[in-house]
């Protein structure tokens, strides 16, 4: 289970993240919404250690990320989808995939080879495997990205923004993957803008505004006229994104 | 042809000063190279003591003649009792004085990787070390392979400056034919030539390994 408590995040005089709190239970699919700028991707990169909370604790599976044993050990059971996918340039997609599986987790090159060239199967990529992130276009190099998360069989799974930078048709190709993921009971902390295709696979939808949570509430009900949707900030968002 | 008659008694002598030239700038090479990637790693380091240590190295040794450097090592050396020959002599001093300008280029090449790759490795679960062994210094080199080259290039001229200590390389024994045979021009011509072969072969060499270094990569 990740738990935050009273997470603080300020850079030089501004608060970005102002006191938020939440739990992920495993199996749980929750899904972070708000306007850019509103702390959603700070509250991964304090999760996974990219960025040192100022105040608050944060858990995952009992493990304090702001110690530096308590980090490694959750590095180890969780992994982060970046919205740029982050690859690694030089490495080919099997190389990419397989780095983190022999260095971290100690296995075999072969085993970790095999099992990445099955990760790649499963997201249509079975060719692909000795390409570099350059010879690919985003939504594979993004796929890539995805199987490299796998890859570390990971409790959780965070995803930031992950199809922010793909165009709509290879965004299709990523969701169609992530919702195959939502029905294996991964547990994923998904930051998106894709609203209808997190009503469709999160268990929990938390709005964010200002550094702040300002609902958190099971998905039926976030979508409910007398739920989320009474909450006038959070009815004005939703309409404002189907403008878009 | 008349510089070949001029030439041709010394030939054996003046390539066997080339051999030792090549043989000192290919140790040297090896050693600025090293030393450079380890002293830039100290210089991106965290540790402000591996910092302030890597950037007084790089900053003397940028900051002060090579002919400088190296008579204080060849006559400075022995006044502390470390007795070492000229040829040892000179290949350290150029180790030193190039490191100092590798790690200026791979540090600048260090700096321009995308964070979000770093982060991901980070993220990942590898720690510093890894982080830096297997991501950092691969794509560094990848960008810095060309200004490195350059560098060396200059290291190749450089090491003519080793004559000065008694050791007999290219120079040196240029050195010593022209004033045998008071046929200055057509001694340095040949000279000319056999460095500039050296340097061309060793841009050559550059050119070919950034472009297989980097044969799918672009921008990064």
């Amino acid at each position: 289970m990740i738990r935050i408590k009273d997470l603080v995040k300020t850079f030089d005089d501004s608060t970005v993240l102002d006191g938020v709190t939440l739990d992920v239970n495993a199996g749980e699919i929750v899904t972070v919404l708000g306007a850019s700028g509103s702390g959603k991707s700070t509250l991964i990169r304090c999760i996974n250690g990219l960025e040192r909370p100022s105040g608050g604790t944060i858990t995952v599976d009992g493990n304090d990320v702001t110690t530096k044993a308590g980090l490694a050990a959750s590095r180890r059971i969780s992994a982060t989808v970046f919205q740029l996918f982050n690859l690694y340039p030089h490495m080919t997609a099997l190389g990419n995939i397989t780095l983190a599986p022999v260095e971290v987790l100690g296995k075999s090159k072969a085993e970790a080879e095999e099992q990445a060239r099955a990760l790649l199967a499963k997201v249509g990529l079975a060719g692909h495997a000795d390409k570099y992130p350059q010879q690919l276009s985003g939504g594979q190099r993004q796929r890539v990205g995805i199987c490299r998360a796998l890859a570390m069989q990971p409790r959780y799974i965070l995803l930031d923004e992950v199809t922010s930078a793909l165009d709509p048709e290879t965004t299709g190709e990523v969701l169609d993957i992530l919702q195959k993921l939502a029905t294996e009971a991964t547990t994923m902390v998904f930051v998106t803008h894709e609203v209808a295709f997190a009503r469709s696979i999160s268990t929990r939808i938390v709005f964010m505004e200002a550094g702040k949570l300002l609902v958190d509430m099971p998905t039926e009900e976030f979508f409910a006229e007398n739920g989320g949707l009474a909450v006038p900030r959070i009815r004005q968002f939703l309409s404002q994104i189907r403008k878009d | 042809m008349r510089v070949w008659r001029v030439i041709e008694p010394y030939i054996g002598f003046l390539l066997q000063g080339f051999a030792l030239t090549i043989f000192a700038c290919l140790l040297a090479i090896i050693g600025a190279v090293i030393l450079g990637g380890i002293v830039a790693s100290m210089r991106a380091s965290q540790r402000s003591a591996l910092r302030w240590v890597a950037h007084a190295y790089s900053d003397i040794f940028r900051n002060v003649p090579f002919l400088v450097q190296l008579f204080f090592l060849f006559y400075g050396l022995p006044e502390l009792g470390i007795y070492i020959g000229a040829f040892e002599t000179g290949v350290i001093a150029l180790s030193l004085a190039g490191g100092a300008f590798v790690s200026d280029v791979i540090l600048s090449g260090i700096r321009s990787i995308d964070r979000g790759v770093i982060e991901a490795a980070r993220v990942s679960g590898l720690n510093d070390v890894k982080v830096f062994l297997r991501i950092v210094l691969p794509i560094a080199l990848r960008v810095s392979v060309r200004p490195v080259g350059s560098v060396l290039i200059n290291l190749v001229l450089t090491s003519s400056i080793l004559s000065t200590i008694t050791v007999n390389e290219l120079t040196g024994v240029a050195k010593i034919v022209a004033a045998e045979t008071f046929k200055p021009f057509e001694v340095y011509a040949v000279l000319l030539v056999l460095y500039a072969s050296f340097t061309t072969a060793l841009s050559l060499a550059i050119v070919a390994w950034h472009r297989r270094l980097n044969r799918f990569m672009t921008g990064a």
